[in-house]
């Protein structure tokens, strides 16, 4: 029963470890922008199709696609950003982030253009897992596990250390007195839109660098994405992380006492549970 | 060609009876409500229980399936109370998915993913489809008269002024005396009511729900409508479903006609074009096509006499 | 509309005039979705048969016109397909409607509209609405199809089976269905999982498996998660047998995975043979040497709907209906491509249709009767078929 109890939070911490990184990506544009950038979905799988295309049509080793997938998605993000959806922020945070919906719809489609619906893998070996104690850990999930962690580590030190990071974090505390103080706030919303996306895209990639990818991908792991970011506190970076390593392990810990089909569903049980304890979500709203 | 019309307008119908809910809820109150398509299977499967498995009549089941939405609406309502916009559409969104996760199990009640066929419809069968098309969309359309008179009452009467101000601003509201929570969970609920009756008639209309039916897509179609035809405007809420299921259906015929294409790619095609129809509404109109006018205020006379020169 | 077919038809050579009015059919396939990944060769192999026939001549010396429409893999948006195939392209059949709660919505106007439906859904409930003959299918109904894997299962000498299920129309039907056939064998259904398809990741499911300790895992779902529920098999170093339907279990499954992690795995299929010439005819017309169950059936049932239509003359979706059971199944000449059998029923002679996917011989609902089944298994990265029975 330990061991099992064991096995289910190292599978949820797993899962949730690769999803932080989308989750990040979603709650730090919301941190400067001050609204939910729905189009993360189309992202993710952007990402993933970019990160393919690096390992699969030219050979890459998966690595360095990886870094690939983030820059296709990042720029592809923030070229979105810049024609669709800042042109609507004036209109008010609502009006982007239902713009935003509207541009997955489009985005998912162009995937679908030129690349159909088919199934696709990486081209990786697919390892067996590892196994000590009675539990088993999987090879391709800690290197996707290392993978997200050193992408999480970047973007801290970016943040903290330099100055275009600390001027993010200005403008997600107080826009106000970043603009008093000099920050361009265009072009941190443009950065942030860079690296939130490619965060994204990234993130894609690590989903299915497990799995397969279709032009579904993003679709299916988005709603756990939000709630993650939700339930860490939105707008928060470390709440982020904190949020989806929850979701991950609640998910898998209520395999216990619940029917396997009834998954998803507990990842809004949790959101509701958390959000009824602190409405601002586990870490509150401090965007670092 | 008459007869597909008319059955898209009966969609449209349908699909303006949820925006006309999301817009009590979001357009008057100001709260987020990413649940929709939840509250919309919900009207539709206690109705279609009610009828189909009880034999009650279908009038009976649809207001059942408005009144049970309702109360769906308010215990979400009640539970979400006290979070704030974002946490909220979240925290919807999963209510909807709860709802089709559910009704995909729990198999004794709801036939599961396999659905509810055969619902009874209004003189389904004693007509040809043609006659039932017909009836059904008068039908649709009397409700959905029926429903905008009723709302446009309510947006004027003092109640409307309330749910404005709180959506403008709760904590003015609450020094002004008013007990925001109890208006928020009553226009919660009166939204969901407006959308469980779509769900119903939606039911009726099709005769075979099944939780595949419920996806998220439909709520973003409808918060899309509303937002196209303009919030806070119940004739816009209209409009506005008019104009997305005339995106989605004028999407077919334009796309036919580009040579060259495998048929995935005409489909993906297609659903880039609604995306961008909506994308570029939304930006060249931001307030949608009819955008809220507030309702005049009828101030005496004497002291604003330029007033009355204007009417 | 009327006025302006007469026009066009007078001011027509008079060899186009007596060709009549084209035939319109619909296909109705999931093209974005959860379906997506069947959906558009299933469409591909429905435009081929009727390529094929127009480059004959068409039937009966008249052309058919295909109008094609997306499900979305959604009911709502099925339902809005369907309106329009119906009363603006007037088809009088629509052909390859995949996923239960898609052909469950469309098939009520079909009937109403007196429009002849065809289907590759298995769900048993289907064939059970009250279609008035206007539905056919070539996926056989879950209790043969499972009655077959689960007999096949018992020849393979599997004693303590094990199902991992998406949740399906089908999954908890097929369930029981085994546990009877593999009980009355000797054999036992050790238990089963229904999970949700949309997730990434089946580790913890695939540990409740795992401690069942089973010596054949019945992979009952579609091909996304199928895929990574074989992956996660093999990282978790299983080692007993797997077992899936052909549908799922696909070529692209075989591309996207590595060698070592599908070998070995069976697949069950409804099929007369791979040497069928019909078969083979499909394969390259569709370029690809395995063909999925689903275009085999498509291409069937696009061919059965133009014989049914040269048989009776007619092409209105009631002589569809009338005469489809007419040129699939009785004592007629043998034909397994629809241009020969236009080209034998102009010629005033009897033919039984029998297709890329199997016999295609209907029941008086609509199911497809007792069909012969493709048995096959995964060797380093390839369908081998282990007999076909």
């Amino acid at each position: 029963m330990l061991t099992e109890v064991v096995q289910l939070v190292l599978n949820g911490l797993m899962a949730g470890t690769i999803l932080a990184v989308p989750a990040i990506g979603f709650t730090a544009i919301y941190a400067v922008l001050r609204f939910p950038n729905f189009s993360v979905a189309s992202q993710v799988t952007i990402g993933a199709f970019a990160g393919y295309v690096a390992n699969v049509t030219f050979g890459l080793p998966a690595p360095v696609a990886v870094a690939f997938a983030f820059l296709v998605a990042g720029f592809s993000g923030l070229v979105c950003d810049e024609f669709v959806l800042r042109p609507m922020r004036p209109a008010g945070p609502l009006a982007a982030a239902i713009a935003a919906v509207a541009l997955t719809i489009v985005l998912e489609n162009v995937v679908r253009f030129w690349f159909g619906n088919d199934l696709r893998g990486y081209d990786l070996p697919v390892l067996r897992d590892w196994r000590f104690a009675g539990l088993r850990v999987s090879p391709q999930q800690l290197e996707n596990g290392v993978i997200a962690i050193i992408a999480m580590a970047c973007l801290f030190g970016f943040l903290a250390f330099s100055r275009m990071g600390k001027a993010m974090r200005a403008v997600a505390d107080n826009p106000m007195l970043a603009s008093i103080k000099g920050i361009d706030s265009v072009a941190v919303g443009r950065l942030v839109s860079f690296v939130g996306m490619g965060l994204a895209g990234l993130g894609g990639m690590l989903l299915g660098l497990d799995t397969s990818i279709d032009p579904l991908t993003g679709f299916r792991a988005i709603l756990t994405v939000f709630a993650a970011a939700v339930v860490g506190g939105l707008g928060s970076i470390p709440g982020a992380v904190v949020g989806a390593l929850t979701i991950g392990v609640a998910e898998e810990l209520s395999l216990l006492v619940l029917d396997p089909a009834y998954r998803s569903a507990v990842g809004f049980v949790a959101i509701l549970l958390v959000l009824t304890l602190r409405p601002r979500g586990i870490l509150g709203e401090r965007a670092f | 060609m008459e007869n597909y019309i008319v059955a898209m307008l009966v969609f449209a119908g349908l699909y303006g009876l949820m925006a006309l809910g999301l817009n009590v809820v979001w357009g008057m109150a100001g709260m987020i409500n990413l649940g929709l398509v939840g509250f919309f299977a919900f009207g539709a499967y206690v109705s279609a229980l009610l009828t189909k498995v009880l034999g009650l009549p279908i009038w009976f089941g649809v207001v059942a399936g408005a009144a049970g939405a309702a109360a769906a609406g308010m215990v979400v309502a009640m539970v979400t109370a006290k979070l704030r916009g974002d946490y909220l559409a979240i925290v919807t969104l999963g209510f909807s998915e709860v709802i089709r996760i559910t009704a995909s199990n729990e198999i004794w009640l709801t036939n599961g993913t396999d659905g509810i066929s055969g619902i009874p419809g209004p003189l389904r069968g004693q007509v040809t489809p043609e006659a039932f098309n017909l009836i059904f969309l008068a039908l649709v359309a009397v409700v959905v008269a029926i429903v905008v008179f009723l709302l446009q009452r309510v947006r004027h009467a003092p109640y409307g002024r309330v749910l404005r101000a709180i959506r403008d601003d709760d904590q003015v509201a609450a020094v002004a005396g008013k007990t925001v929570i109890r208006f928020k969970v009553e226009a919660f609920a009166l939204g969901c009511a407006v959308i469980g009756l779509s769900g119903a008639l939606y039911g009726h209309y099709t005769s075979y729900i099944a939780p595949d039916g419920f996806v998220p897509l439909i709520t973003i179609y409808i918060v899309l409508a509303l937002t196209a035809g303009g919030t806070g405007n119940n004739y816009g809420a209209v409009v506005g479903s008019v104009l997305v299921v005339f995106f989605m259906e004028s999407t077919r015929f334009l796309t036919e006609v580009v040579p060259g294409l495998q048929a995935v790619q005409v489909a993906a095609l297609r659903e880039m074009l609604i995306g961008g129809a909506l994308i570029v509404i939304m930006r060249l109109r931001p307030g949608g096509l009819l955008p809220e006018r507030l309702p005049r205020i009828d101030l005496p006379e004497s002291n604003l006499p330029q007033e009355k020169k204007a009417t | 509309m009327g006025t302006a077919a007469a026009v066009t038809a007078l001011a027509a050579p008079s060899i186009v005039r007596a060709q009549g009015e084209p035939i319109r059919l619909g296909a109705l396939n999931p093209l974005t979705g959860a379906g997506g990944s069947y959906g558009p060769t299933m469409r591909k192999a429905i435009e081929g048969v009727v390529d094929r026939v127009n480059a004959a001549g068409g039937i009966n010396g008249r052309k058919v016109e295909l109008a094609g429409e997306d499900t979305q893999t959604n009911p709502d948006a099925a339902v809005r397909a369907a309106r329009k195939l119906i009363d603006v392209d007037k088809v009088s059949a629509i052909m390859g409607t995949w996923a239960s709660a898609c052909t469950t919505a469309v098939a009520p106007l079909c009937w109403e509209s007196k429009v002849f439906l065809t289907t590759v859904s298995g769900s048993d409930t289907i064939t059970k609405l009250p279609h008035q003959g206007y539905l056919v299918r070539t996926q056989p109904n879950t209790h043969l199809q499972i009655g077959r894997l689960g007999e096949f299962l018992l020849e393979l000498g599997s004693k303590k089976v094990f199902v991992l299920a998406a949740q399906t129309p089908f999954a908890l039907p097929s369930q029981e269905r085994l546990g009877e056939v593999l009980k009355a064998g000797g054999s036992e259904l050790i238990g089963g999982v229904i999970y949700d398809k949309d997730k990434t990741t089946f580790r913890s499911e695939i540990d409740q498996a795992l401690k069942a300790n089973p010596d054949m895992i019945y992979l009952n779902g579609y091909t996304p998660d199928v895929t990574i529920v074989m992956r996660e098999l093999y990282k978790a170093g299983y080692e007993g047998g797997k077992i899936g339907q052909a549908y799922a279990v696909n070529k692209k499954l075989l591309e996207s995975l590595p060698a070592d992690v599908t070998e070995g795995c069976y697949t069950v299929a409804p099929s007369p043979s791979v040497n069928s010439a019909a078969y083979k005819r499909l394969a390259e017309f569709l370029g690809k040497p395995d063909l999925d169950p689903y275009s085999c059936q498509c291409n069937d049932q696009a061919s059965l709907v133009c014989l049914a239509i040269a048989k009776a003359g007619d092409a209105s979706g009631t002589a569809i209906k009338d005469a489809v059971r007419k040129i699939s199944q009785g004592p007629g000449e043998k034909v397994d491509d629809v241009v020969d059998g236009l080209k034998l029923l102009a010629a005033g002679k009897d033919i039984n249709y029998e297709g890329a996917s199997g016999a295609c011989d209907f029941d008086d609902i609509g199911d497809i009767l007792t069909t012969n089944f493709r048995y096959e298994q995964v060797q380093k990265g390839a369908f081998k078929t282990l007999k076909v029975g």
